[in-house]
């Protein structure tokens, strides 16, 4: 393991869930042990150790096919890792049942790098769709029908924190780029998660409003008092929003620290090419 | 193999090459096997009279019996309108048992329903769902539709007047059969190729199965199956009208008997009424998509 990773004091252990549960109702906590994700043959993540506090925010920087995306999978549930243990709120994942793990997805909003609304439906529909980790079958089939005054009013009233609450009865595919991707963030806030993920927000929108977008976010996470975490490939933009850094180059996590903290060193060996001959081909998603 | 060889083609023809000669040679062999040179599409002297005198009426159709009819027969154009009517409520109804079936054994036959890909976590209930249940389900259906496919309507509707004689809900249910089959086919395969990001996205936000493909996949293919629908209701129409030819009160009806007698002004009038009967639909249909699914 990379001698500059966090260390090992901060982390929580997997067992030890009654002293957060009091300190922190609302926001999730994560912990990847020695976790490691392999594609047929193809390693996308290896060794990952990582500890999230609840409540915490910080953004995972490096270059593409370093395993950002991966790394949010696993905190989501929606990737088993090939090695090593995932915790959402100090329990394994791989001892949970199915049902309990949706409850796990439930409270995770998850923003997909491409959005992933249905562009037929309505930005009330989209939105509403987030609700239904918590719905049975017929209940959300009502709400994606005809939905509830107290559903619209919810929805309209994050889609208004989000900055669009015009949009709400117009088909999603009417919007423009930087609008969908505020209507995929309604649909996890829509959630009310105890912890927000966002792969690669910035990459469907214009640099100008990039800013805005992180600065939303990471607003809103401060608001609600949730765990926030981004992954990133413009590292300026992660300095200057996130106080904690996690560095990702070739599927290995290559540092882990505060944002004051890094150096140009770090930050060279993200991206600098020599190195990325150093790391195994093999390696690279 | 050094990186920068392009890889050599282990046949002299590229594959493309190879599907567009098998298309060809599969049409000349037909053609010949068949020994029908196009020359037998121009017709014999006796035929052309036929001929012509069949497309001098397609400008003049007629506006009024081409022979003497009862007193109390209702005008020509009135007759056309009722029998255009009718088609369309076959039409109607035959689709309206159509859709059932094919949305139900168009879920049946994806795999989509039982896949764990989509469950995200698999319980004893869905591993069952997945090894046993799902396949059996879905080969069941598929033989189901194949075989309603298979045959064709006016098949099926030769059997149906063996069976139950001129019966009018005999001629619906051999609309219904085919074209329930066929929208089974083609719905399924447009869920399953529908994009799955919704599906996916739902799924992480903790959604069940059922839901994942209800809300998340369906909607996807939704304009799809909704355009497919609509063309199936417009050929319904056309298999409605050609039921006549059996002696259902449809277009086709009103054509037989004209043609027979050799009233051609009569056979364009319930001609130029079928073709307004479907470019009415076509209009309609394509308000409907532009408005809810384009």
């Amino acid at each position: 393991m990379n001698p500059s990773a966090r260390p090992p004091s901060r982390s929580v252990s997997c067992a030890d869930p009654e002293a957060w549960k009091r300190a922190n109702p609302g926001s999730a906590a994560f912990e990847l042990h020695e976790a490691g994700v392999v594609f047929s043959r193809t390693s996308a993540l290896a060794d990952a150790n990582l500890v999230v506090n609840p409540g915490e925010s910080l953004a995972l920087v490096g270059p593409s096919g370093a395993g950002k995306t991966t790394l949010l999978r696993l905190l989501n549930a929606s990737q088993k890792p090939t090695t090593g243990s995932v915790c959402v709120d100090y329990r394994r994942l791989d001892e949970l049942t199915p049902a309990e793990l949706r409850g796990v997805r439930a409270r995770i909003g998850f923003v997909h790098q491409d959005l992933a609304l249905v562009p037929s439906l309505r930005v009330l529909s989209n939105v509403i769709a987030g609700g239904m980790g918590r719905m049975g079958f017929w209940a959300s089939a009502r709400a994606m029908t005809f939905p509830r005054r107290a559903q619209v009013e919810r929805a309209a009233a994050i889609l208004e924190r989000v900055g669009i609450g015009e949009k709400l009865y117009q088909r999603t595919d009417s919007l423009s780029g930087g609008q969908r991707q505020r209507v995929a963030l309604a649909r996890a806030l829509y959630q009310e998660p105890s912890a927000l993920l966002l792969d690669e927000p910035v990459s469907s929108v214009d640099p100008a409003r990039a800013r805005d977008v992180v600065e939303l976010v990471t607003e809103i996470s401060r608001e609600r008092g949730i765990t926030l975490l981004v992954s990133l490939h413009d590292i300026e933009l992660a300095r200057a929003f996130f106080p904690r850094l996690v560095g990702l180059r070739g599927g290995r996590i290559v540092f882990d620290r505060e944002t004051q903290a890094t150096s140009p060193a770090d930050l060279n060996a993200l991206y600098s090419l020599e190195g990325l001959e150093r790391v195994e081909p093999g390696l690279r998603a | 193999m050094s990186p920068n060889a392009a890889p050599r083609r282990p046949f002299p023809l590229s594959p493309r090459w190879r599907v567009v000669l098998t298309i060809a040679a599969a049409g000349v062999v037909a053609w010949l096997a068949l020994d029908a040179p196009l020359a037998m599409l121009v017709p014999q002297e006796g035929g052309w009279r036929i001929v012509r005198a069949f497309f001098a009426r397609a400008l003049t159709p007629a506006l009024d019996y081409e022979s003497d009819v009862p007193a109390d027969t209702p005008p020509i154009l009135w007759q056309a309108l009722a029998a255009a009517r009718r088609t369309l409520v076959f039409a109607v109804a035959a689709m309206s048992v159509a859709l059932a079936g094919g949305i139900v054994l168009g879920f049946l036959s994806t795999t989509t329903w039982w896949a764990t890909e989509l469950a995200g976590g698999a319980g004893p209930v869905r591993r069952a769902l997945a090894r046993t249940i799902g396949p059996a389900a879905w080969s069941v259906a598929r033989v189901v539709i194949v075989v309603m496919r298979s045959v064709h309507e006016l098949l099926w509707a030769v059997l149906f007047l063996a069976a139950f004689g001129l019966n009018t809900a005999g001629a619906v249910a051999a609309i219904a059969m085919p074209y329930a089959g066929t929208l089974a086919k083609i719905f399924s395969e447009m869920v399953e190729e529908a994009p799955r990001d919704a599906a996916y996205a739902l799924r992480d936000a903790g959604a069940g199965p059922l839901q994942v493909f209800c809300f998340g996949l369906v909607p996807r293919a939704l304009p799809d199956l909704c355009a497919y629908a609509f063309y199936r209701f417009e050929c319904a129409v056309r298999s409605a009208a050609v039921l006549g030819f059996f002696g259902f009160p449809t277009l086709g009806y009103a054509i037989a008997q004209s043609f027979e007698n050799l009233h051609y002004g009569e056979v364009w009038t319930y001609l130029y009424a079928l073709v307004l009967l479907v470019v009415a639909i076509e209009l309609w249909s394509g308000a409907l998509r532009r408005r809810f699914v384009a």
